[in-house]
């Protein structure tokens, strides 16, 4: 393994189809030795995105890399990256075991890898069972018997929660931690930033085709500070008095109540008994992951 | 790149689709073969006199036509079943370039296409052993089944051309068959209509036509010993080419559809 070994690097990423931008500018990195979650709502261009990187799409501007060099210059490209993507079928009528066997003489693999995936994913019962009747969970685990056959260094999966069940999806983290944890790459998309927050160690999150966030989940806790939320008889009042002793980030909610950042409840009670105002309300505002996750990608948050 | 080419074919004995276009091909042959006296009658002055003539030949020879026509849907089915179960991403991802999946594809195709005139010819023969037609000479035999083999291989492989450019099954399998079936034939005989002799000699280099004449042809020479005659009579041409030159021309239509896959196929997105 190279120093790139397994690097995933997306510099300018752009995607139109017709008039309309699906992926626009869009650069991040994919290191070794970590879980990337790729996150943004549905038609955010997550989608599109994997595909460029695997060169099933063209892209209209940048470009994408894998250990340093676009996809299609990859000699043996299943041995450096597996994906499981979403619109990636079966033929109904072949078996579990035959689609494997047609996957592994492609891969360049010796058929007992098959029996290994299988075992890995846990087909081994209902291998000799055409996929027509697989459930959607069964087939996101042949898909990652597939991707699994080249043994690579890159794994790339496209909403891989869709269709498992709580359990598959508990399986999936793990198998994913795991895989990482062996050095792997691991760039994993999702439309729920509580599907991926317990795996990923780094986020990308789009909206509209733009990257909107980038970096650790603790930063992007952090880069959201906790408020206080007052509701008392005089909020003016009370705002001036907060600015005059040097407590300036304050907001006037909707319903009418002050948020005030940079500061604790305590603080917050002392300036108002100091000031004269009579607070009828004090709340310490959580931090929803979800929420603010929901902020990043309608645009309502500029941080 | 074996590895690809042993991919396809496992790919193809896992489904049933090349042993359903298979029946039909075998039954066509047993059917043609049986009655094939009836159908190369117009043939027996040229043999006044000399006994039986191997008439099985000319039987054959368009029971390997009639072959040629499951060979194209073989390939078509084949290669646009991919697209359309989008198996195409798993394909792609696990070859090196797309050129390499269309190339193990067709030779899948191919192979398959020349199995099916295989199958043709002993169950061709077989029907003939029944029905006492005169049994071609071995030398004879050998060389209408070698042009056989080759031009239903080639018509899979541009059936497998035409699946990947199209990509949509039905619409693909409605494109060829109705060229190959109806619109080749009216062509030809608007060609045959034209008082320009260039443009009626035209018809023989067609496809459909260049296939059939190349069977006719070499079937010809061994029962009359000109196929010009025979190749004109069933193919419906005038002054067709000899049977190597109508391999090549078919050929050359196989080679221009895969060309045009390749470019088609080279920088399509796959969504």
């Amino acid at each position: 393994m190279t120093e790139d070994g397994g690097r995933v690097g997306v510099r300018g990423l752009t995607k139109r189809f017709g008039p309309v931008a699906a992926v626009s500018d869009l650069s991040f990195d994919a290191p070794p030795g970590a879980v990337t979650g790729f996150l943004g709502p549905n038609g955010s261009g997550k989608t599109t995105t994997l595909r460029m990187i695997l060169g099933l799409v063209a892209p209209t501007a940048g470009e994408a890399r894998i250990n340093g060099v676009p996809f299609a210059a990859l000699q043996r490209p299943a041995r450096v990256v597996g994906a499981v993507l979403e619109a990636q079928g079966f033929h109904p009528a072949r078996t579990g075991r035959r689609h494997l066997l047609a996957c592994a003489a492609a891969v360049g693999v010796p058929d007992a890898a098959v029996d290994v995936g299988l075992g890995a994913v846990g087909l081994i019962d209902a291998a000799d069972r055409a996929v027509g009747g697989y459930s959607l969970g069964m087939q996101q685990r042949l898909a990652l018997a597939v991707a699994m056959l080249g043994d690579p260094q890159v794994l790339i999966l496209d909403e891989p929660g869709n269709g498992l069940d709580p359990e598959g999806i508990a399986w999936m983290r793990s198998f994913l931690r795991g895989f990482a944890a062996r050095g792997g790459t691991v760039l994993v998309s999702s439309h729920l930033l509580g599907e991926i927050e317990q795996t990923a160690d780094h986020l990308v999150v789009v909206s509209r085709g733009r990257c909107v966030y980038q970096g650790g989940l603790d930063q992007l806790r952090a880069s959201r500070r906790a408020r206080v939320l007052v509701r008392c008889a005089d909020p003016g009042g009370l705002a001036r008095a907060l600015a005059t002793a040097g407590i300036v980030e304050i907001d006037t909610l909707p319903d009418g109540r002050l948020g005030v950042a940079d500061a604790d409840a305590v603080r917050v009670g002392d300036v108002a008994l100091a000031a004269g105002v009579a607070v009828h309300g004090l709340v310490e505002e959580t931090i929803d992951l979800e929420q603010l996750f929901f902020q990043l990608t309608t645009g309502a948050w500029r941080g | 790149m074996t590895g690809l080419v042993r991919a396809e074919f496992r790919k193809a004995f896992s489904t049933k689709l090349w042993w359903a276009l298979l029946v039909p091909v075998v039954v066509l042959s047993l059917l043609v073969n049986l009655f094939g006296g009836l159908f190369t009658a117009s043939l027996a002055d040229a043999h006044a006199g000399t006994g039986v003539p191997p008439i099985l030949l000319g039987s054959l020879a368009y029971s390997l036509s009639l072959t040629s026509v499951f060979a194209a849907l073989y390939g078509v089915v084949t290669a646009a079943a991919e697209f359309r179960h989008r198996t195409i991403t798993t394909a792609y991802l696990t070859a090196q370039g797309r050129g390499r999946v269309f190339t193990a594809k067709a030779v899948s195709t191919g192979a398959v296409g020349a199995l099916y005139a295989a199958a043709t010819v002993v169950v061709g023969v077989l029907a003939g052993l029944v029905a006492h037609s005169g049994l071609p000479g071995v030398g004879a035999l050998a060389a209408v089944t070698a042009v056989g083999l080759l031009v239903a291989a080639l018509w899979a492989v541009l059936g497998t051309a035409l699946g990947t450019v199209i990509s949509n099954q039905a619409t693909a399998l409605v494109v060829t068959l109705v060229y190959m079936l109806v619109a080749e034939t009216l062509l030809s005989l608007l060609l045959g209509r034209s008082d320009n002799p260039v443009a009626a000699g035209l018809a023989a280099y067609l496809p459909v036509n260049a296939g059939d004449v190349a069977v006719y042809d070499v079937a010809g020479r061994a029962l009359l010993g000109d196929g010009t005659q025979l190749a004109e009579l069933l193919a419906g041409v005038s002054r067709p080419p000899p049977w190597w030159g109508a391999l090549l021309v078919l050929a050359a239509w196989t080679a221009a559809a895969a060309a045009t896959a390749w470019l088609v196929g080279r920088r399509r997105d796959i969504t």
